[in-house]
């Protein structure tokens, strides 16, 4: 079981690698990221983008470019479209964003002919965060990517952090459904969705996990507000995975911890026939790693 | 208290305790009525105040060889004049069970209902639960609603909870075992009752019900049927021995009920829940016993 983002690196060395297909990879902040996880020997990296620009960055940067296989694809669409091409071919299992406009991007994975998506598939984000004052890593959706998730979106990001959960060597993972209280106040729609997806899970219609909700964070990661509310609780107190009722919730949740408690991270999007991976420039160079590591991972499984 | 299994081991625990209650029935110059009342009165629990038309109850008692004597009978030849009186008389402490005769449903529920005059508090559920004795059950069942709340909203179904619960009490079953129907035991967004059944599930597991165990959803054959729950392979603290059913609709109830005391030889005793003292309205289709078993409850469940 991995309880630290930097195990799954270990992780990877030691198993097979795994392929990058980066998105209009024209800078060096996407270059940098990729070039730092193919010098680890975690993946192996396909550049889709400028082949000119893309020499020229590694020539700056002194990244050797014999390491990575080059696609040229000069205009930013197409690049994006090619890398999921790639994918879409057997010739990747992780797809990232380079220089490319976040929207160009996912329009070229939700393409319903060309795209990435599984049909009825419900695209989402994990973060997995690692906090000095928890004692194992703990695994959140959605921080960014689905607003309002309703009960059947919710179910989805439950599977989804059970998935991730159990790459990372959790094997009943332990689910708390959160919201503002763990008492069911049938007029918060958190409380009254946790309710059902608890006793979904009861009834095997959501596998492989102890799931519990609702549950406030307090009662869900900290023993002894369990023991004090006396819960009668698998999960209270020691969850390994967090649904959020909002994207509010747990985007101010996460960026709280980084910010304010030292908290290390990696995320992806899931839902996708691959991982993706939506790095932005203000990430640090770990949650960069900690991303690409996260995401081949993932693949891998 | 040793639980009480049976209808008769209702009666039998009344007979016992000496328990006495007074019933006031309103408008009672209804022959099935006085029938079931005498019968409840010579068991020695009951004590009735007939309110109605004098000369008519007292007719009808002789042609069902009744001594009308054995009843208080108050002269009001007026249906809703002898239904209010008989709700005043409740409200007053002067009776502790209010019983329909003759009067329409209708304008008996109207007194019971009165805001200023009837017994229900403000912003109570009202609702009906059943005592089922059914031969091939080894215990007693109570069910609800089979006959006031067509589509029970998420509140109202916490209530009949609740209700079917104190009932239960009543009868010795401390801790009883609710199991909230639905046609299948996974929840469903489609079905509306089943997720108000996850979410009672959950508000049952952070003490929010007390005094229970309660899950949900539940087809029938989980419920009461342990045979069932092993094919099955569900884990529910209920394991097939139920002790209350919570329908998701009154039509679903009826059937039920209803079904059972037509092919399995089932007999009832069932009350109107929510209001301050037992309001006993009874079918007039139900059988001799049925009617008997009303009062009987009716006593048990009065303070």
């Amino acid at each position: 079981m991995i309880t630290r983002l930097d195990q799954i690196i270990d992780v990877l060395k030691n198993s097979e690698k795994k392929r990058l297909v980066a998105a209009y990879a024209n800078d060096s902040h996407t270059i940098g990221a990729v070039n730092d996880a193919v010098m680890r020997g975690i993946i192996d990296a396909t550049l889709v983008g400028d082949k000119d620009i893309i020499a020229k960055t590694c020539t700056e940067h002194n990244f050797d470019i014999s390491k990575f296989t080059i696609v040229h694809e000069p205009n930013e669409l197409k690049a994006a479209q090619k890398a999921v091409e790639l994918i879409n071919n057997g010739e990747g299992d992780m797809i990232m964003k380079g220089l490319v406009s976040t929207d160009k991007y996912m329009k070229a994975i939700l393409n319903k002919e060309k795209g990435l998506m599984p049909p009825k598939a419900v695209l989402s984000h994990v973060t997995v965060m690692e906090n000095p004052n928890y004692h194992k890593l703990l695994v959140m959706s959605d921080v960014a990517v689905i607003p309002q998730p309703d009960l059947s979106q919710k179910i989805a990001l439950t599977n989804y952090v059970i998935n991730v959960a159990r790459a990372l060597g959790i094997d009943k993972p332990k689910v708390a459904l959160i919201a503002a209280t763990e008492q069911v106040l049938p007029k918060m729609q958190a409380c009254v969705d946790a309710s059902i997806i608890s006793k979904m899970a009861d009834r095997g219609q959501i596998k492989n996990a102890y799931v519990d909700g609702p549950l406030a964070i307090d009662v869900a990661i900290d023993k002894e507000s369990a023991e004090i509310k006396k819960m009668d609780s698998i999960v209270a107190g020691d969850a390994d995975c967090m649904v959020f009722p909002n994207i509010e919730a747990g985007n101010v949740f996460y960026k709280t911890n980084t910010k304010l408690a030292n908290a290390e991270l990696g995320a992806m999007v899931v839902g996708a026939k691959c991982p993706a991976i939506l790095s932005s420039r203000g990430d640090s160079v770990r949650t960069k790693l900690y991303s690409i590591a996260l995401a081949a991972l993932v693949a891998s499984k | 208290m040793e639980p009480i299994r049976s209808l008769d081991q209702m009666v039998d625990h009344l007979r016992e305790s000496g328990r006495k209650k007074k019933i006031a029935v309103a408008y009672a110059q209804d022959p099935n009525t006085i029938g079931a009342i005498a019968k409840a009165i010579e068991e020695g629990f009951v004590e009735a105040v007939m309110i109605g038309d004098e000369e008519e109850i007292r007719k009808k008692a002789e042609e069902e060889h009744i001594n009308p004597d054995i009843f208080t009978i108050v002269h009001m030849p007026n249906d809703v004049a002898a239904t209010t009186e008989a709700v005043r008389m409740a409200r007053m402490d002067e009776v502790d069970v209010v019983m329909k005769g003759l009067v329409g449903t209708d304008k008996f529920l109207k007194a019971v209902l009165n805001k200023e005059h009837g017994l229900l508090p403000p912003k109570a559920v009202m609702s009906y639960v059943c005592a089922l004795d059914l031969p091939k059950y080894n215990k007693l069942l109570f069910v609800s609603d089979t006959a006031v709340l067509p589509y029970p909203d998420l509140n109202q179904k916490i209530a009949m909870v609740k209700y079917a619960v104190k009932m239960a009490q009543k009868f010795g079953i401390e801790k009883p075992k609710v199991a909230l129907i639905s046609a299948t035991e996974k929840p469903n967004p489609v079905f509306q009752g089943s997720v108000d059944d996850a979410i009672i599930c959950k508000m049952a597991d952070r003490g929010q019900i007390k005094d229970c165990i309660v899950d949900g959803p539940l087809d029938v054959f989980l419920a009461c049927d342990p045979a069932s729950v092993e094919i099955k392979g569900v884990a529910t603290p209920i394991n097939g021995e139920a002790d209350c059913l919570i329908f998701p609709s009154l039509e679903a109830c009826n059937s039920f009920y209803k079904g059972l005391m037509l092919f399995a030889g089932g007999e009832l005793g069932g009350l109107i829940q929510g209001t301050t003292k037992p309001v006993v309205v009874m079918s007039r289709s139900e059988s001799e016993k049925s009617k008997f078993y009303c009062i009987a409850l009716s006593v048990l469940m009065a303070d």
